[in-house]
């Protein structure tokens, strides 16, 4: 039985059809009908994967929503590798709130329930609390921000602000522990003192941030 | 390789109908070569074969139709969801083929598009039905160890093959050798897993490319799509996406066999040219030209 091995060539379907037409194969295989009743989206050509050069970039997207902002991807782009993963400008602009709920208070009291498809976590009810309060024409993000809290306190949850274990000077810092809001306002920019090395932080730390005034150790 | 052959040798028949096995045996067993009559071997060839036209009737009655075998009412956007089929790898892993496929990135892990997972789904259980009703012979092949005994026992329940181990060279290039003279080779082959274990293309994926025989693969966001013939964009590394896989394949080849066997039997029953076709979206339920049918007993 005549064939023809070139997978590089054309398809399987071009290949077989032009061996039928030529007269070279005798018999129509099997599955020849099938696949001329419904050919599949895309003829399966071979194709050399390339590599990409210069600026060129691919064009999958980010996923991001507006919930995010409430969420606070502000700790991720400390670290300079997961920046560059980001959408700077979204990250620029997500830093400039200091009052975000995973650096304000981690993941929250209750784990990740992942088997669980209708799981909300603490954060979601969070996010939930806000955006109401946001409809009743709240504006001002700090506010909303406390108001949120005090919701979920009246629920019974209670939100415990994530000590900065990282630096040495842990000791000498302010309080910052105890259930929800009404504390000063601390953005985790001041926490940690490499994170001044991070060119965007610097930056950003400028546009009125009150800093506590922490020396370096 | 003539396919003449009325009972289809796939590999050395040594041994009865009764100890059918799945193919690949493991290496221990003479590097790769199972000798195992096939499941199959023990069934419909024992009747009587159609005359030529009503075969033919047969064969092309099912192409006419777009979904024969309705392969749509088996699956949904939300049970590719459910069973996470939507989740890719991380977004240094993606395979430039793949980004038409890939709905976007969410904190660095891709997200397959399910729209675009449903078409190529469908229209992948649609081709291996139809080829399960011509009766050609369908190959499992895999890799991943995690999931072997799944496709194996998969395969093995739906009357077809599996090769979830070690694939030799020249399996498929050079089986006149390696498995025997007059071997029939597999009509279709599906991928569970595209990739072998150190993360390259599968032999198989580019052999059946050169051998012409089209391929039905689950592509994850870090597989080459190219060679394959109907691609399905989608995890193969969760246990519930796998086996959401495993079960519409399973599914998909009987319903298709056993509409094999409902026309057979009716085509037989009425002899003459002009069957009615039996309903498409019931396969199960009697066939409505069937009129001294009450005595049909269909060989399991």
């Amino acid at each position: 039985m005549a064939g023809s091995r070139l997978e590089t060539v054309g398809s399987i379907f071009t290949r077989t059809r032009d061996l039928i037409r030529a007269g070279v194969l005798k018999e129509k295989p099997l599955w020849f009908d099938i696949y001329n009743a419904f050919p599949p989206l895309r003829e399966p050509v071979f194709r050399r994967p390339r590599l990409r050069y210069g600026k060129a970039k691919s064009p999958t997207q980010d996923i991001f929503y507006h919930e995010d902002q409430i969420r606070a991807v502000q700790q991720l782009f400390f670290t300079p590798f997961l920046a560059t993963i980001y959408n700077w400008r979204f990250s620029l602009w997500c830093s400039v709130f200091s009052r975000k709920f995973y650096s304000a208070y981690g993941s929250g009291p209750k784990a990740f329930e992942l088997f669980n498809p209708n799981f909300k976590s603490t954060c979601q009810r969070f996010v939930e609390k806000y955006i109401e309060l946001q409809k009743l024409g709240e504006t001002d993000e700090e506010k909303l921000f406390v108001e949120a809290g005090k919701a979920l306190l009246v629920e019974g949850v209670i939100l415990r602000r994530v000590e900065k274990a990282r630096t040495q000077q842990e000791g000498s810092q302010v309080p910052q522990k105890s259930e929800s809001m009404g504390v000063e306002s601390q953005t985790a920019l001041e926490e940690n003192p490499p994170l001044n090395e991070v060119p965007q932080a610097q930056h950003l730390e400028a546009p009125g941030e009150e800093l506590k005034g922490l020396s370096p150790p | 390789m003539a396919p003449g052959a009325v009972l289809p040798r796939l590999l050395g028949a040594g041994e009865g109908p009764g100890v059918a096995r799945a193919a690949g045996a493991p290496p221990g067993r003479g590097g790769g070569r199972g000798r195992a009559l096939s499941p199959r071997d023990a069934g419909p060839a024992c009747s009587p074969p159609l005359r030529p036209d009503l075969s033919a009737r047969i064969l092309s009655e099912p192409l006419k139709h777009a979904d024969f075998f309705n392969v749509k009412e088996l699956f949904s956007v939300r049970s590719l969801f459910n069973a996470r089929v939507h989740l890719g790898h991380k977004a240094g892993c993606r395979h430039r083929f793949m980004e038409p496929y890939i709905f976007g990135s969410r904190l660095g892990q891709d997200i397959i598009d399910l729209e675009q997972t449903a078409t190529h789904l469908q229209l992948a259980l649609n081709f291996t039905a139809h080829v399960a009703f011509r009766g050609g012979i369908i190959l499992f092949v895999s890799r991943a160890r995690q999931f072997s005994h799944l496709i194996e026992s998969t395969a093995w329940s739906c009357g077809e093959y599996a090769h979830t181990r070690y694939f030799k060279g020249g399996l498929l290039t050079n089986a006149p050798l390696l498995l025997g003279p007059r071997v029939r080779l597999p009509d279709l082959v599906i991928f569970l897993h595209t990739l072998n274990n150190v993360f390259e293309p599968h032999v198989a994926v580019r052999d059946a490319a050169k051998m012409n025989i089209p391929t039905v693969g689950i592509v994850d966001t870090n597989c080459n799509p190219c060679l394959i013939t109907y691609p399905v964009p989608g995890n193969d590394d969760s246990p519930p996406a796998v086996q959401l896989f495993c079960q519409l394949f399973h599914t998909v080849v009987t319903r298709a066999k056993e509409k094999r066997r409902q026309l057979e039997a009716l085509h037989r029953l009425q002899g003459a040219p002009g069957p009615h076709p039996a309903d498409p979206t019931a396969p199960g339920a009697p066939s409505p030209g069937a009129q001294a049918g009450l005595g049909v007993d269909h060989s399991p």
